[in-house]
């Protein structure tokens, strides 16, 4: 065991934090003030990316042929701490970087991966993941949205929801059942589905976290041609399996978490709080669970840099990333008093962005559930 | 002891409960937002027409009615909560009646100089009632030109200024501490309607919501965490119940607020999160109470002061 940063990663650190330093504009939070499913964040994300994919430093871990440093698992965990924790400015890109483009990689025909693997490393391209549908959620296999193969083509009907960025993708990252006849995790395909293409309509879900924060997508009759499939027909399931665990340790939340906290001690120092034993506490109390996701998620970034297959530690670490951000986003209107709930400020950022995190991919009692079985080996209910 | 409702509370709840079915409920609080957002003249996001339909129907004054006192209020503050009014019903049955012996024609605003930060039916008010240390404030008519603050929090709300605050008068014989009790019981019964409302919302929703071939309520880890909210709403209900009857000795009343801002932490956790992103949503009516309750939580510092000014008062002789 080995619990130190390599030399390489520090360096690398070192570097990201001068160029987020003087990269990222003084007008930030006010450009994300909005949410990330906004105009204006969309579009900073696309100069930012770009930016960013210069250097190297969008997919660093990538492979170079497809347009990345082959840099250890390592150097995307630092990426991820650093851009989360600071409102994560690549946007919706975070997950072409994080599962859409290994996933390609993994799955993707020659074409594809030339069609797709460039977008996505110079950070030109926008995509959006349509795997809920109304009557499939936690049970993400009950989905219904068909696509026929009729002749060189797909046609899809049905439709999504919740489908974060769909007001800005280029893409969809598409779940749909291919056969007809079949049931739960049988017969499903992934459609990588350009968003210009006829008969898809958007409709924004309002919501009490912000703005252009969900989406439905409504097909009909939409066609595609065969070459937008990823992977064999029918083997949707394998597919997507191999995105989600990319997906759900994705987002280091604990970083943003620790960050934030560190902002409400300052915030309590400057009252005069920090000597009060009952904030203290608190404080203290978060900063240690944090410290705990930290860790936990260091443990699955080491199963993947060693090369080892899923496993739950995954959910896990997930979890325990959930837990995190709901604790600060608590404790930050519990310090701020009413001022925090104030669009805008602070405290109303952090505490909306932890209100969804046990539902967003994936409800924590699903998580829950696969420690269960997978971990401890329990009989199902 | 009895902890049913006498005839005359259950005709008073009942007459309320078609008052409030007819004139208050979701569909009503998402018109007034809808109005608000929009700009509408005259639209401030109160509900000016409850108001007065509570008034001229007699039930923003029951405290003040011969063999009737806060305990009724209390319920009702509970029931318009449990139909999403939004109105400072509580403020004005249970603090205004109880502090000055008479209610307000017009919204209420309650403040503490201590905590700063955006009031509810601040900018609304035609009186605020301002703890200020040992002393209490009132401050009839206020200028009218206060903003309220961009909030999606249930309830309109704006920052009051020192200067307005400072500026009222001091009501003689009545202590802040006193205030204060008053206004943790009816930040209590709202929550305790909201929580209520909530939980059965989300109940009935989660009995319908099918996912793996079976109903979500189905599955005893649901079970048990919507049990576990009905106890803290339970208690939460009996706790504001008997202090109320007793009207809001201090001790009472800050083991009722502590409690139920308790109880309103899980109940906004536990519903949003067994409701999936649908809960998230205006479309889904759940976040008419939920919101709220984090309004309520924070009102006077919120459950960890409540909890500090309950030892305090129960442990040292302080006075809260
Ligand atoms: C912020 C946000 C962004 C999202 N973005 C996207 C997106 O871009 N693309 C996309 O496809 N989807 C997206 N989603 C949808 C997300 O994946 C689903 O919300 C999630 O899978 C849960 O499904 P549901 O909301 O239908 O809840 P349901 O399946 O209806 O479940 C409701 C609740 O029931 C409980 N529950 C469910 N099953 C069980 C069980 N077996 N045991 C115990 N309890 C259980 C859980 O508490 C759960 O939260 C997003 C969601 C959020 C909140």
């Amino acid at each position: 065991m080995e619990f130190a940063w390599s030399k390489d990663d520090q360096e690398f650190r070192k570097d990201l934090v001068a160029f987020l330093e003087s990269e990222l504009p003084d007008d930030w939070q006010e450009i994300s003030r909005e949410g990330p499913g906004s105009d204006a964040q969309a579009e900073f994300s696309l100069g930012f990316c770009a930016a960013l994919a210069e250097r190297g430093w969008l997919t660093p871990h990538w492979p170079t042929e497809y347009g990345g440093n082959a840099a250890p698992s390592w150097s995307h965990a630092v990426l991820g701490e650093e851009l989360w924790s600071r409102g994560e400015p690549r946007g919706p890109q975070y997950m072409n970087v994080n599962w859409i483009g290994p996933t390609i990689m993994e799955h993707g025909s020659d074409e594809q991966k030339a069609l797709h693997l460039p977008a996505i490393s110079e950070g030109r391209v926008l995509w959006c993941q349509g795997f809920s549908e109304p009557e499939a959620g936690s049970d993400l296999v009950a989905l219904r949205t068909s696509a026929i193969a009729d002749g060189d083509d797909y046609i899809i009907n049905g439709s999504k929801i919740w489908t974060s960025y769909a007001n800005h993708a280029d893409y969809c990252f598409l779940l749909v059942r291919s056969d007809p006849e079949s049931s739960r995790h049988h017969g499903l395909s992934v459609i990588l589905l350009p968003m210009d293409s006829e008969g898809i309509e958007i409709r924004e879900i309002p919501s009490v976290v912000g703005k252009r924060y969900f989406h439905e997508l409504f097909f009909t009759d939409v066609r595609v041609p065969r070459s937008c499939l990823l992977g064999e027909e029918g083997e949707g399931w394998k597919v997507v399996s191999y995105s989600l665990q990319y997906e759900r340790v994705g987002a280091p939340r604990y970083a943003r978490a620790t960050v934030t906290l560190d902002r409400l001690a300052e915030l309590a120092r400057q009252k005069g709080l920090l000597d009060d034993p009952t904030v203290a506490e608190k404080l203290g109390r978060a900063r240690a669970a944090c410290e705990a996701a930290r860790v936990l998620s260091y443990r699955v970034i080491d199963q993947r840099a060693h090369g080892l297959p899923p496993s739950a530690d995954t959910n896990v670490a997930r979890i325990a990333g959930t837990r995190v951000d709901k604790l600060v986003g608590d404790l930050a209107l519990e310090l701020t008093g009413s001022s925090g709930l104030e669009a805008g400020t602070f405290a109303n950022a952090n505490f909306k962005l932890a209100m969804t995190a046990g539902v967003a991919v994936g409800a924590t009692e699903v998580q829950l559930n696969l420690v269960a079985s997978r971990m401890l080996g329990l009989p199902r209910e | 002891m009895d902890f049913e409702l006498n005839p005359e509370q259950g005709a008073l709840l009942d007459a309320a409960e078609t008052l409030l079915s007819r004139s208050a409920g979701t569909a009503r609080a998402e018109q007034l937002v809808a109005l608000y957002d929009a700009g509408e003249q005259s639209a401030d996001g109160y509900d000016h027409d409850l108001e007065r339909a509570l008034n001229d129907a007699g039930f923003t004054g029951v405290a003040l009615v011969d063999g009737m006192g806060p305990l009724e209020a209390t319920l009702l503050t509970s029931a318009v909560a449990r139909q999403a009014g939004c109105v400072s019903f509580g403020a004005n049955a249970i603090v205004a009646a109880q502090l000055l012996g008479r209610t307000i024609d017009g919204p209420v605003a309650l403040a503490d100089t201590a905590l700063p930060g955006p009031v509810r039916f601040a900018a609304q008010a035609v009186c605020l009632l301002v703890a200020d240390g040992e002393q209490l404030r009132i401050i009839e008519a206020p200028a009218t030109d206060l903003v309220d603050v961009d909030s999606n929090f249930g309830y309109p709300m704006a920052t009051l200024p020192a200067e307005l605050l400072a500026a009222g008068d001091i009501v003689e014989g009545v202590s802040a501490h006193r205030m204060r009790a008053l206004w943790q019981l009816a930040a209590s019964a709202e929550a305790v309607g909201c929580m209520q409302a909530a939980l059965s919302f989300t109940i009935e929703y989660l009995k319908n919501r099918r996912q793996f071939g079976r109903s979500i309520a189905s599955f005893q880890a649901v079970q048990h965490r919507l049990a576990n909210c009905a106890v803290m709403v339970e208690s939460a209900r009996w706790l504001c119940a008997e202090t109320a009857a007793h009207n809001a000795p201090a001790e009472a009343a800050a083991a009722t607020a502590t409690h139920t801002m308790e109880a309103a932490t899980l109940l906004f956790d536990d519903t949003h999160q067994l409701s999936g992103a649908i809960g998230f949503t205006t479309e889904h009516a759940l976040h008419h109470w939920t919101m709220r309750l984090q309004t309520l939580k924070l009102e006077l510092g919120g459950a960890g002061a409540h909890a500090l000014s309950l030892a305090r008062l129960r442990w040292t002789d302080a006075e809260g």
